[in-house]
């Protein structure tokens, strides 16, 4: 019975790996076992976005009942955004949930994925603290999620005033990713993530 | 009424017995030989009418068969009927068209072109293509054979006017013409002549000995030889047989992966109750208004799973309408109480009086979900038990404490619901409910709990 699930990510695999967004390197996909039930994505942050040149990784786990249910996937790489859980890196994003298809593949996940990245949808927030920040202060949003994808995906874009903050955090002898969520979710606000993180 | 003629006659090999039915009544039973024609047949047939073998037309599927048709050619089975009408006029007003676009052929092979419907495609000349039918003799997905009849009197005695084009023309009523030769005075009475006669299509199991004109097979039209090689939606394979979705798209998947759809959906519940179809399944590529109608599609299902089929959508009927369903383990029985009530009793059940709100035993005043995994079962025992021991090791009781632990009930339809893992954010998975409701509230999904408590 699984056969049909193994079968057909075989070929979506397949698919993938002869697109011609892995010829530009946007996407990329890696099996995980011999019998395709975990797979590991690769998704490269869309240009002219906070998240331009990083990598993302994202776990792909296959259901037995697939290709009628959809594949579980997740953000492995920590990354800063309305629609993704900064915390486990859950995703809300409808083709993964009730709005999937039987015709859609994992071509078309990792292509949606990509296109969540630039265009996020506060409105459907999966991470209420970045949603706020997003709609409230998209300036201070923007800087976080470079910042993020700086230091967890490997974008150029290194934030010395950003990076000084979570220092003396540290200093004080808070774990540097605590203190990074604290300081990303009250606008780098010294104080008040100090306070958050003491109280 | 119907009277059986025994027919002494040469045995001949591999021959078909063959019923042949007179529009005076009678029945004639005859063994044909299959590279007899239809004119050999009127020589045999006519001295029994008492009739010239030229007075005599032979009439099958809704066509009147030309003397040059060979039995072989008829895709006839054992225990077929042919009708035998004595001509009344000549030329009959229908026949000129007929002859000249068909030259008589009978109706099964000349629709046999269109089983792709709603298309233009024509499979390589020389398939022969049967359709799909449930059939309730063999149980199972068999292969079928068209078989036309008059509308109104039923009679098998008719000849069409033109051959259905689609599957509309077969399975809607009334759409095709004809003309019923079961003395014509007959169908003429029930008209008035203020309308023609129409064609009633239907199927018979061309894998089973007929066992008369009314041993009927349901179409399962949307399952099609892949003509056109079409790959299948879910595994991509190119199958001979396919299921084609009732979608505007004509969405394909193989049998195989039909069946995984429909036992996934099954498994999960997910089956909707469409208030004219039943319950049914839509296209898996989420196309609109791609419901399937003929739900015996779902006997490609396993026995096992189409008795759960089966009692899945009495349940959710029952539900839909305001019932509930008996608590008690193994009963299950749908009741329909008023809904003012509380106090429901399994009359046609198991007997079990409970409450409809809290579904445990009845009781006076509000709710309390009984924490006592004692109360049930204290027959005597001649040894001894320790009693938290024997609670803890009951089936049914861990069932129970494991349901109380694990689930919470979705807010709208009760139906206990896990958690296993992601957001706060639950959607109610009950077909048909679908209910947005938070894991920690325990109501209506809003904006104050995307703000507090999303992950907790």
């Amino acid at each position: 019975m699984a056969n049909i699930a193994a079968q057909r990510i075989r070929r979506e695999f397949k698919e993938v790996i002869k697109s011609e967004e892995v010829a530009k390197c946007a996407i990329k996909v890696e099996l995980l076992n011999d019998s395709y039930t975990e797979l590991k994505g690769e998704i490269t942050g869309p240009p002219d976005t906070a998240y331009e040149g990083g990598v993302f990784v994202l776990e792909i786990k296959v259901p037995e009942t697939y290709p009628f249910n959809p594949p579980k996937v997740r953000f492995i790489t920590k990354i800063w955004h309305p629609n993704i859980s900064s915390v486990t890196g859950a995703i809300c994003l409808d083709i993964l949930k009730d709005q999937w298809a039987a015709a859609m593949t994992l071509r078309t996940v990792l292509l949606s994925l990509q296109a969540l990245l630039s265009a996020a949808e506060p409105d459907d927030p999966q991470d209420a603290v970045v949603a706020k920040q997003f709609k409230e202060n998209i300036e201070m949003f923007q800087m976080t999620a470079r910042h993020w994808t700086n230091v967890y995906a490997g974008g150029p874009h290194v934030n010395k005033e950003c990076d000084d903050k979570i220092k003396r955090l540290v200093d004080m002898g808070v774990e540097e990713h605590q203190a990074r969520v604290a300081l990303s979710s009250y606008n780098w606000d010294i104080e008040r993530a100090t306070e958050q993180i003491f109280s | 009424m119907l009277q059986f003629l025994s027919f002494s006659k040469k045995k001949i090999g591999n021959s078909l017995s063959i019923y042949i039915k007179t529009n005076t009544g009678n029945t004639l039973s005859v063994d044909l030989d299959p590279t007899w024609d239809i004119k050999n047949v009127k020589e045999l047939v006519a001295p029994q009418l008492g009739l010239d073998p030229g007075e005599v037309k032979i009439i099958f599927a809704g066509k009147e068969l030309g003397d040059s048709i060979t039995i072989s050619e008829c895709d006839l089975g054992q225990q077929s009927t042919l009708h035998a009408i004595k001509i009344t006029k000549k030329p009959p007003p229908v026949s000129p068209l007929i002859e000249e676009s068909d030259e008589g052929k009978p109706l099964c092979e000349t629709l046999n072109d269109r089983s792709f419907s709603n298309d233009d495609t024509q499979p390589p000349s020389g398939t022969k293509v049967h359709f799909f039918v449930y059939c309730p003799t063999c149980k199972g997905l068999k292969n079928g054979k068209l078989r036309v009849r008059c509308h109104f009197c039923k009679s098998g005695a008719f000849t069409v006017h033109a051959d259905p084009q689609n599957w509309t023309d077969v399975l809607e009523p009334k759409q095709i013409t004809g003309l019923c030769e079961n003395g014509a005075e007959f169908c003429a009475d029930i008209l008035d002549n203020r309308e023609p006669t129409f064609a009633d299509f239907y199927f018979k199991c061309s894998e089973h000995t007929s066992l008369g004109e009314d041993d009927e097979a349901v179409p399962l039209y949307l399952i099609r030889p892949n003509l056109k090689d079409v790959p299948c939606l879910a595994c991509a394979d190119v199958n001979d047989l396919v299921f084609v979705f009732p979608c505007e798209g004509g969405h394909v998947t193989c049998l195989d992966c039909f069946r995984q759809y429909c036992s996934t959906r099954l498994r999960e519940r997910q089956f909707w109750q469409h208030p004219e179809f039943g319950y049914t399944l839509a296209c898996p590529a989420g196309c609109p208004d791609s419901f399937i109608k003929e739900i015996h599609h779902f006997r490609l299902l396993s026995e096992n799973q189409y008795v759960q089929y089966q009692r899945f959508a009495t349940e959710e009927f029952v539900l839909r309408s305001g019932g509930v369903l008996c608590p008690q383990p193994g009963c299950g029985m749908g009741i329909l109480a008023d809904p003012e009530c509380t106090k429901i009793t399994c009359i046609s059940g198991c007997g079990y009086v409970f409450c409809r709100l809290c579904l445990q035993g009845y009781h006076i005043g509000e709710c309390h979900i009984s924490e006592d995994v004692n109360s049930t079962n204290n027959a005597d025992c001649s040894y001894n038990v320790d009693p938290a021991r024997a609670a803890e090791a009951r089936w049914d009781e861990a069932s129970k404490v494991a349901i109380k632990v694990l689930t919470k009930p979705c807010p709208k339809c009760r139906t206990p619901t896990e958690r296993d893992g992601g957001c706060m954010h639950m959607v109610c998975t009950r077909a048909g409910c679908e209910y947005h409701w938070c894991w920690v509230c325990q109501t209506a999904w809003t904006r104050d709990c995307m703000g507090s408590h999303w992950f907790g």
